[in-house]
């Protein structure tokens, strides 16, 4: 199939998009060819859902342009996308629970005339499933069926769209092994009859089974483009991560102090399983893998707002089962969220409420009313241990800059004396400068004997403020790296996982 | 295989029949023609206004402003008739459709492209068009005497009989309108896009539907339905003050929500949303001629819906879990190797 002279099916020109501080997409040009599939291969934030939300016209760029059959054309909305013949499919299926399942592939048709004729439906429906080697109903709901079956809906629907190119966004995260092979089955079927197949996927054994040809993104900018038989999983993983350390603020050696927390075989069922580690007083423990690794949810398991389902949790000497945020509170452990708005804050109430907001009744008087005073001193007093840059502690939340807005959480969490700070994504969103500051409130912190369990994204991050490296993938714990003998190559094939895994897990 | 939209729409038909026997051991002549009448005429109002509200509901919003509608449509088309006796038939009806309409686009334009939530919205209309109404109407009263005998007659018209029960021409329209919009449901592409919009919302706009002008619409539908209510009001009943239909948002809700219309937008149906409001209507009559106070009609309402909602997430849930095991056992029928947890969960049941 490879070796003739392929058809180019869409052009991607000079593409550039920008969000406030970040630029996304810089410069980037491509070419999908028909009877191909070409797999983009990047970090978390490398640019490529940015170029897949422009492809789909869920965002406009800010310069360049795409070409189809060397004319340019204007994606602006979803419905223009399908006109060209541009259809995606993503990690989490868009599906309508409510409706069947010939109703969902059929959905965006807007010429199948004024009359539903559903036995027609239904039998295009089979057709099209039949064609793809699938059983399913068309006549029963979309709710309950499987993700796997879910996304062959989609594909489905693509292929009733006559999809000239399909854009396939993770489609495999939250697939298994034996579905993964059904639709890359599927998705190769597609490639024979003609269609430019745009894959994205992290999982590097997949990547080499399925590409004919490899892209590689970082920063927002376009690496490499090679024939996949060109490309190997060091080379691939060399251009991912070339990115330069940066003015990056690095911890320095902090006194190790008594064993704190220490997590036996933890597991919670269908997210994660086999997770120990240890975290001593003054130590930063980085958490480093991809989005969705299981991460945030042993954070959220050892906080207990989604308690763990097996294994042991030593805290301070005693064995602790921990069921809710009230109790981890109580014990001292602090869970900063990555999600400022959704959890972190009342963006409508003031930076003082905001801090006190987990202690409220130590700021009490014996009325039960809240004693400001007592709140306001807290406030200034964290205002200026953190130097938070805000005219005033009576401020809205909301009228803060990112950074400032999350030294408030941390201000709010350390209020309540933790001995353990999980930090989830602390500096994500967050300007250079600000990000330095917190690098150096996590130090200090660090120094005053806190144990600290930092989650992040941010490959040259969790290498620079980490005393030693824990790395997960699907669920499941990779190894513990020391941070002399981690380098951004070790910890992102560990994250990504490659034929022969790194077994040089140092305890 | 039963679908849970058909096991919804039995199940109150055995409901019904229940409740017909419970209260006819309760009260002496119980299933007389008059009776039937009031229900008839009760119900046929409500299921035209409830054919409206379920379009509305099932895009995952709702109109509380449908009472007021009914109620200055019929207080409007009434003084226009009064002050205007030679005024045809046909061209009074489509005034207040159009009336009806008119205030529904305020609704839709306000929710749909003023992104305004639509419980603040139809709140806010609903007070809106009563009060203006109050206002307009100088607190006079349409009466019987001011109208035409045409539409005096109207209400009282035998369309045919059963035995002893009259079934009034005024039930043609309702069921005309819940036949039509059952079919538009079921066949019109644009009946799919409610129930797509609502099921998922996301989910529509990435299929590139015009989601905004199709939840206009809904509502414009709904005005437009309680319109033609307004107009079956007056000629029901003929003597009306400010206060017509006040309160008749809560009765239309609760049929829809009876009758299976999930407030959680995408699924329902006309015919399930009809016997919400056959039901409703049964008890709150019945609980009356057990002389038992008015205001326990209303507070029956409200254990109504709650039980229905209630209802709709314990057993309807069940039906689907059930449901989607089945669909499950059929996907994996041809090779079943995956050692998932969740699969073994699931052949853990299959033996």
């Amino acid at each position: 199939m490879t070796s003739q002279a392929k058809q180019l099916a869409l052009e991607i020109r000079g593409i550039s998009k920008r969000f406030d501080a970040t630029q996304a997409l810089d410069n980037v040009s491509l070419n999908l060819y028909a009877g191909e599939i070409h797999t983009l291969l990047g970090e978390n934030g490398a640019g490529k859902s940015t170029l897949i939300k422009i492809m789909t016209g869920v965002q406009l760029p800010d310069q360049g342009e795409i070409l189809l059959d060397g004319q340019p054309i204007r994606i602006e909305n979803t419905a223009q996308a399908q006109h060209y013949g541009i259809a995606a499919i993503y990690q989490e299926p868009m599906t309508f629970p409510d409706l069947n399942v010939a109703e969902n592939i059929f959905i965006s048709h807007q010429h199948r005339g004024a009359i539903v004729n559903w036995p027609a439906m239904y039998k295009d429906a089979e057709d099209i499933l039949s064609k793809l080697g699938v059983k399913l109903d068309v006549r029963s709901q979309a709710r309950g069926l499987t993700l796997a079956a879910q996304q062959t809906l989609e594909i489905a629907k693509a292929i009733s769209l006559k999809v000239r190119v399909l854009i396939m966004d993770e489609p495999t995260a939250s697939l298994s092994a034996h579905e993964v092979l059904q639709l890359f089955n599927i998705v190769r079927t597609l490639r024979d009859q003609g269609v430019a197949i745009l894959f994205i996927s992290h999982r590097m054994d997949e990547v080499f089974q399925i590409s004919d040809r490899i892209t590689i993104f970082r920063d927002g900018k376009l690496i490499s483009t090679d024939l996949a038989n060109e490309v190997t999983p060091q080379s691939a993983i060399r251009d991912m991560v070339g990115r330069e350390m940066g003015a990056f603020f690095v911890k320095d050696k902090s006194e190790r102090g008594n064993l704190l927390l220490s997590v036996k075989d933890l597991a919670k069922e269908g997210v994660f399983t086999g997770v120990n580690f240890e975290i001593y007083q003054g130590e930063v423990l980085g958490f480093a893998g991809l989005v969705g690794a299981g991460r945030t949810d042993i954070a959220l398991a050892l906080f207990g707002a989604a308690p763990a389902t097996g294994g042991e949790i030593t805290f301070d000497g005693k064995a602790v089962t921990i069921q809710s945020p009230h109790q981890a509170t109580q014990l001292g452990i602090a869970y900063v969220t990555e999600d400022r708005r959704g959890q972190g804050l009342v963006m409508p109430m003031s930076v003082a409420a905001n801090m006190t907001l987990p202690m409220l009744r130590r700021y009490l008087n014996w009325l039960g009313l809240i004693r400001h005073r007592a709140e306001n001193d807290t406030a200034e007093e964290y205002r200026k241990q953190l130097s938070i840059r805000a005219e005033s502690i009576q401020l809205q939340a909301s009228k803060l800059s990112g950074g400032n807005q999350q030294k408030v959480v941390l201000g709010k969490w350390l209020n309540t004396n933790p001995r353990l700070l999980i930090l989830d994504e602390p500096t994500r969103g967050i300007d250079v400068g600000a990000k330095a500051e917190i690098h150096s409130i996590i130090n200090k912190l660090a120094h005053q004997g806190m144990a600290i369990m930092m989650i992040s994204s941010d490959l040259p991050e969790v290498l620079a403020m980490s005393d030693r490296i824990l790395v997960m993938r699907e669920g499941r714990q990779m190894g513990i790296f020391n941070r002399e003998d981690a380098t951004q190559e070790t910890i992102i094939t560990a994250a990504m996982g490659r034929a022969n895994e790194v077994e040089t897990a140092v305890k | 295989m039963l679908r849970p939209e058909r096991l919804r729409e039995l199940s109150l038909v055995i409901i019904i029949f229940a409740v017909l026997l419970l209260f006819g051991t309760q009260i002496d002549n119980y299933f007389n023609p008059r009776f039937f009448r009031t229900i008839t005429s009760g119900v046929m109002i409500i299921a035209v206004v409830v054919v409206g509200e379920t379009l509305v509901i099932l895009t995952r919003n709702i109109d509380l402003s449908v009472g007021s509608i009914v109620g200055c449509t019929a207080y409007t088309v009434g003084r226009i008739v009064a002050d205007n006796n030679s005024i045809s038939p046909l061209s009074l009806i489509l005034i207040a459709i159009g009336m009806g309409a008119l205030l529904g686009l305020l609704n839709g334009v306000l929710v749909s492209y003023g992104r305004v939530p639509a419980i603040v919205v139809t709140l806010g209309t609903l007070a809106l068009f009563r009060g203006a109404l109050v206002e307009f109407s100088g607190a006079k009263s349409v009466t019987t005497s001011t109208l035409p005998v045409w539409l005096n007659d109207l209400g009282q018209i035998n369309l045919f009989s059963v035995g002893p029960f009259d079934f009034r021409i005024l039930v043609v329209p309702a069921i005309v309108v819940v036949i039509v919009f059952q079919l538009v449901l079921s066949l019109l592409p644009y009946g799919r896009r409610l129930y797509a919009i609502g099921s998922n919302p996301e989910a529509a706009r990435f299929a590139g539907m015009p989601a905004r002008r199709i939840v206009m619409i809904a509502y414009v539908l709904c005005g437009a339905l309680s319109g033609l209510a307004g107009f079956m009001f007056l000629a029901r009943f003929g003597n009306l003050t400010v206060v017509a239909a006040q309160g008749m948002e809560l009765q239309v809700v609760a049929a829809a929500v009876v009758g299976g219309v999930s407030t959680l937008g995408g699924s329902g149906t006309m015919v399930g949303a009809l016997l919400g409001a056959i039901l409703i209507e049964i008890i709150g009559d019945s609980l009356i001629r057990l002389r038992i106070s008015e205001f326990w009609k209303d507070a029956s309402l409200g254990v109504f819906i709650l039980l229905a909602v209630a209802s709709d997430k314990i057993i309807l849930g069940r039906v689907r879990d059930i449901a989607a095991r089945n669909q499950r056992r059929l996907e994996q029928t041809p090779t079943q190797v995956a050692p998932q947890p969740k699969a073994q969960k699931d052949s853990a049941h299959v033996q």
